[in-house]
């Protein structure tokens, strides 16, 4: 079962994932999949948040920024993952730390072809998403391959889940399939 | 008449264009203030309110004078509405106008859809 989350920020996606991620484990072992590689407090401060709100939930954290398929070697495939978020898998493979930050142009095709392999090599997974496409801005050029990339993975990932939600204002909107009981 | 409306990079093209049966040469992309409404499908509807905006014109006033050519026509505007107010007049503008649009054509259309991820969500 693959579901995918999307929406604006603070808006209730990442409970609403924890809660489905637990649902799909029924029971069984659940997987959070840690795609931050903090650069300084706030993102510090940020994580230590998220793993408060998981405290109880049972679930195994898994690192994993970079080079997401090389995770699936370190975990039990049948079990059910949380993947949170893609945002932060894309920028962290687009401006690569080997580079000086440099913008790495093949990173957005690479990240969907991960993407795609992780989500099918796994037995349960919820994936959560940005939904950052609906402003007057003109972006500059870096920005809008930062954007044109991840509504990529997120279509790609929307065509092969069996569950689509966009969640606003904590509300579900349920765009394919049929939330679990 | 249909408007399909969607974030940047949703899909939008793709839908129409699989959903309608269109070919490329069946899609004008707006650029500036001159719409091609001979095509059946008018791409990047906020380009021309943009131009109108940089001109001066009214967007809607000039759909109004063109209605009777708009009648089974394919629209596609992104929602780009939805967003922060923007500092810059021009871009708070077009904004503000689009959203008008979109209010406009949406009373108009008998189809109006709005694609989230490359997925449909019918909103009349």
């Amino acid at each position: 079962m693959i579901i995918f989350i999307s929406g604006g920020a603070k808006n209730g996606k990442s409970s609403l994932a924890q809660e489905l991620a637990v649902k799909l484990a029924r029971g069984g072992k659940r997987y959070y999949v840690a795609t931050m590689i903090p650069v300084d407090q706030e993102d510090r401060d940020r994580i230590r948040r998220h793993v408060a709100d998981r405290d109880g939930l049972g679930f195994e954290t898994v690192e994993c920024g970079r080079n997401l398929p090389a995770c699936l070697d370190r975990v039990d495939r049948s079990a059910s993952f949380l993947l949170d978020s893609t945002t932060a898998l894309l920028m962290n493979e687009l401006f690569d730390p080997e580079r000086d930050y440099a913008l790495d142009p093949a990173a957005p095709e690479r990240c969907r072809e991960d993407l795609l392999r992780f989500v099918r090599g796994v037995a349960n997974v919820v994936v959560v998403s940005d939904y950052i496409y609906s402003d007057a801005q003109h972006y500059d050029e870096i920005t809008e391959t930062y954007r044109r990339g991840l509504a990529d993975m997120d279509r790609s990932l929307a065509a092969v889940s069996d569950i689509v939600i966009e969640v606003s204002a904590g509300r579900v909107i349920v765009h394919k399939g049929v939330l679990p009981q | 008449m249909t408007l399909i409306i969607g974030g940047a990079y949703q899909g939008k093209l793709a839908f129409a264009r699989e959903t309608f049966s269109l070919a490329e040469e069946d899609v004008f992309t707006c650029s500036g203030t001159e719409i091609d409404f001979s095509k059946p499908c008018i791409n990047a509807l906020e380009e021309f309110t943009l131009a109108c905006i940089r001109q001066g014109t009214d967007p809607i006033a000039c759909l109004r004078e063109h209605r009777a050519q708009w009648e089974r026509t394919i629209f596609i505007c992104q929602d780009l509405f939805c967003g922060v107010v923007p500092i810059d007049t021009e871009l708070r503008t077009w904004r503000h106008t689009t959203g008008l649009v979109c209010q406009y054509l949406s009373r108009e259309a008998e189809r109006v859809s709005r694609i989230f991820c490359g997925l449909e969500q019918r909103l009349k």
